[in-house]
């Protein structure tokens, strides 16, 4: 090689170098320093002022779901995309990430994304579900993390109560921000042609199918019905709590407060099956299921029917006598006047008290919650303030507030 | 400038066969990994009670091991083959070699493992070994560079064959791109600090792994066929682009994310300039194959010309993927999955397992079995394609399933006979390995360099030149 063609190309492979290192100095800068800039401005405004970090166990709590790559099946990052609006609700914004050192976005989902995840289940749903995730969750391949309980489900040790306390953090810190919070994250954005930013606060901040709700419009069930698809859903999805005969006793009920209804227990009208499937028990583990068609839960719905074996015990009128009248006195402050669960006190309550009207307790179930009481709910064992007849007498009595829908 | 007088450099022999040695051994190890994590996706209970056989640091374990452990070590047995003969000089020194070993293997790889299985990690891809061990692996990509640059420089820079340009780029950006992605997204927040986390994700196999194995693409293939290759102009123009490119592709990890869409865009179209750029490099590197074939009897040949094939797959699929609508589609699918598998198992362990063989081979005291290298490959490519078209096809299935109105879990059940099959592809591909490992230490010592009818490096010398330079 001579000198004369040798010069001009060591100059060009030096100018090369000189570029492909500048590349890299532009990819940090463009992809990484720039960006991180916008995102900083962009936390500052539309944060809230003092946005609610992490205490000191949800910390610990982090800690292990980022050790045990949590964030490798669960993402933390609802994108802007309608199918995860759909899905997850409102799409992450950077101020919500504030406190993630580092990140734990993920890049892909086995199970749902759960940057919305706090407060969807209930802790004992979470700790069942670490513990046995298949005694909740029959066909998921989640890892048990049993070795984060002394043994039983209801017996989490530090780990198990700090990751809990974590997963309820998620999405928590917007969710508290409450409207005052979209508004000053809206102003903040400050771009109101942005698509982006318009999505960002088009959805509802948490669209979990799951998340339970008091009281809320159920949809018209189509009164016919697959059954055997109903059984079919009902083994996938609710016998590992409800138990095959939905008599309560799934391996998944075991550690749950309050246990899952004995269904066979129970004559259940069809509005309240759709309203138990539709927007869930708040305050119980009973989650609500509307990633379910309308038809397919009436298809649960009359399953669940299905499992009371009716015959009604007739109840001597002196019996109701009594009964009216401990009922008056001891029970309308929560059951209310009519047995509708709406006394003066329910609304107080985490867990509504059993509306008799649409759901009748067998005259045993209906004893057994009156000696025992309900254990995870405000229903105490009356034993100790009422006799046994009048236990026996407001059991019966109780019952009678049913009313059955006309042609079934 | 090497002249006919020149002497034969020295290759550190011993060297190429402890990182040989060592690159098999945390393959193994990796690959276990691997199987474990897939089968637990069938059957969770498997491993249940033992936190550190737990999925997620398995997970954590197997691509660590596979990007570190095993194409680390094959890359650095390849560099010290490859590095002398290119430069007509030695690497600078023998005992450094052994530290750099001891190091990368005994201070990164095992405890880098005993700590993520006792869970002290960090959950960030391609950077799941914690900061303790991070200092090492920077130490490390110090040493090599101390221990295989110099050589390169003390030959004029015009006189570079395109692997050393590859060689120097990989080491010089990869130790300039780890930091970024392992230290940054622990002292930046969320979305700020996943910005820094997409461009490692890239630059993890953009300026580590595939200079790396283009770099042995471009040696094994002249070398390996006794035929030049095709377009030395080519072959430069296609290596300073794909640098320039590959570092602006990071955030297409996160598109339709919070962070910035100029700087989402900036990454998409710099994804699809790339797959145009790689189009070209393995245009070159198909044209140089011609005469010998796609399947060349030559084991380490055969195995880097199947590695040109996927990475041309590889790298048009990820040009697709990146692209928003494809993008919204299967992200978070197993099709990434299957995507990064055509990566680091197809394309790159391909081509580290060539040049590994290709070194191997011409150590005049180690054991060879041809017989069973062409076993090793014909097991791998049916394995690659069995697990890559698994996961594809569920990955199309989760994503539409995602996309309709289906409750979440009717994913995870159809995605089972995927996930069965992708762990039966588990079999051929174990296989292939322990008949990779049969091939290297089986045989008669010194029967790989008798098969080779011709001088290994006088005469494979003057074919990695530049165009127009005296051989």
């Amino acid at each position: 090689m001579t000198a004369r063609s040798g010069r001009p190309l060591r100059m060009a492979y030096l100018a090369a170098s000189i570029a492909g290192v500048a590349f890299f100095v532009m990819s940090v800068a463009l992809l990484g320093i720039w960006p991180g800039r916008v995102l900083e401005r962009q936390v500052r405004a539309m944060s809230p002022e003092r946005p609610l970090g992490l205490t000191v166990s949800e910390e610990r709590g982090r800690v292990i779901y980022s050790r045990e790559g949590c964030a490798y099946c669960h993402t933390q990052q609802v994108r802007y995309v309608h199918g995860d609006m759909k899905r997850f609700g409102a799409p992450t914004l950077a101020w919500e990430t504030r406190f993630d050192f580092p990140h734990l976005w993920g890049t892909r989902r086995i199970g749902p994304d759960l940057a919305r995840a706090g407060s969807v289940r209930t802790d004992d749903w979470h700790y069942a579900h670490l513990f046995a995730p298949r005694s909740i969750v029959a066909d998921s391949v989640m890892p048990s993390y049993a070795w984060l309980f002394d043994g039983a489900p209801d017996r989490p040790k530090l780990g198990a109560r700090d990751l809990v306390a974590y997963l309820q953090t998620l999405g928590r810190a917007r969710e508290i921000a409450g409207p005052e919070g979209e508004e000053r994250a809206r102003e903040g954005c400050n771009c109101p042609d942005d698509t982006m930013s318009q999505m960002a606060f088009a959805s509802p901040i948490n669209a979990s199918p799951a998340r339970t709700r008091k009281s809320l419009d159920v949809p018209a069930f189509p009164s016919e019905v697959d059954e055997r698809r109903g059984r079919t859903l009902y083994a996938a999805n609710c016998a590992s709590c409800h138990g095959p005969r939905g008599a309560g006793d799934g391996p998944g009920a075991a550690s749950l407060l309050p246990a899952p209804s004995d269904l066979s227990a129970h004559e259940y009208t069809t509005a309240r099956v759709a309203d138990a499937l539709w927007n869930g028990v708040a305050g119980t583990a009973m989650q609500a299921w509307r990633d379910h068609s309308p038809g397919d839960l009436a298809a649960i719905a009359r399953v669940v029917q299905r499992f009371h074996s009716g015959q009604d015990a007739a109840v001597p009128d002196d019996l109701v006598a009594l009964g009216e009248r401990v009922y008056a006195a001891n029970c309308v402050q929560c059951h209310g006047q009519d047995g509708r669960g709406d006394g003066s006190a329910a609304a107080e309550l985490t867990i509504a008290p059993t509306n008799f009207g649409i759901q009748r307790p067998t005259l045993s179930q209906s004893l057994r919650a009156l000696r025992e009481g309900v254990r995870g709910t405000r229903m105490a064992s009356w034993t100790a303030r009422l006799s046994e007849p009048e236990i026996f007498a407001v059991a019966a009595y109780v019952r009678r507030f049913f009313e059955a829908e006309g042609g079934r | 400038m090497m002249s006919d007088g020149d002497a034969v450099p020295n290759v550190e022999t011993g060297l190429v066969y402890a990182h040989g040695l060592a690159a098999l051994a945390t393959l193994f190890i990796s690959v276990a990994f691997g199987i474990l994590a897939s089968i637990q996706l069938l059957a969770p209970e498997v491993g249940a009670g033992m936190p550190w056989l737990g999925w997620g640091r398995i997970r954590y374990a197997h691509t660590q091991g596979i990007m570190l452990g095993w194409l680390g070590n094959a890359f650095f047995a390849f560099l010290y083959h490859a590095v002398p003969i290119l430069t007509g000089r030695a690497v600078s020194s023998a005992r450094l070699g052994r530290w750099l070993f001891a190091l990368w293997n005994f201070a990164v790889m095992v405890p880098g493992w005993v700590l993520v299985m006792a869970g002290i990690s960090q959950p960030l891809e391609w950077a799941e070994f914690p900061i303790g061990v991070d200092a090492f692996v920077i130490i490390g990509l110090v040493l090599a560079c101390v221990q295989f640059l110099p050589p390169f420089f003390s030959r004029g820079l015009e006189s570079l064959y395109v692997s050393s340009w590859y060689i120097i780029g990989g080491l010089v950006f990869t130790l300039l791109a780890y930091p970024m992605g392992n230290i940054v997204p622990e002292i930046v927040p969320g979305a700020q600090g996943a910005a820094f986390s997409g461009l490692w994700i890239h630059d993890a196999v953009g300026l580590f792994v595939t200079p790396m194995a283009v770099a042995i693409l471009y040696f094994v293939i002249p070398a390996g066929s006794g035929r030049p290759i095709y377009s030395h102009f080519l072959s430069v123009l296609g290596f300073w682009l794909l640098f320039f490119v590959y570092p602006l592709n990071g955030t297409h990890h996160y598109v339709y994310s919070v962070i910035p869409m100029e700087a989402q865009l900036t990454a998409i179209a710099a994804s699809a300039i790339l797959g145009v750029t790689v189009i070209l490099v393995v245009f070159n590197l198909l044209m140089s194959l011609r005469g010998v074939g796609i399947f060349p009897r030559d084991a380490g040949l055969k195995l880097v010309a199947m590695s040109t094939i996927f990475y041309l797959i590889v790298s048009i699929q990820g040009s697709l993927q990146a692209q928003m609508a494809i993008n919204q589609a299967v992200h978070f699918s197993d099709w990434v999955i299957g995507h990064s598998h055509l990566a680091m198992l197809g394309f790159a362990t391909f081509a580290a397992a060539g040049g590994l063989v290709h070194a191997w081979q011409r150590i005049p005291w180690a054991r060879y079995n041809a017989r069973a290298l062409t076993w090793s490959y014909w097991l791998l490519l049916a394995g690659v394609v069995m697990m890559v078209a698994s996961l594809t096809a569920g990955g199309i299935v989760e994503a539409q399933l995602w996309q309709s109105d289906e409750p979440w879990l009717e994913s995870v059940r159809a995605a089972r006979p995927f996930w069965i099959l992708r762990s039966l592809s588990a079999i051929p591909i174990a296989a292939g390995f322990i008949a990779l490992l049969v091939g290297l230490t089986t045989g008669p010592r010194g029967a790989g360099l008798r098969a080779i009818d011709s001088d290994p490096v006088r005469e494979v010398t003057p074919l990695l030149k530049r165009a127009g330079e005296p051989a």
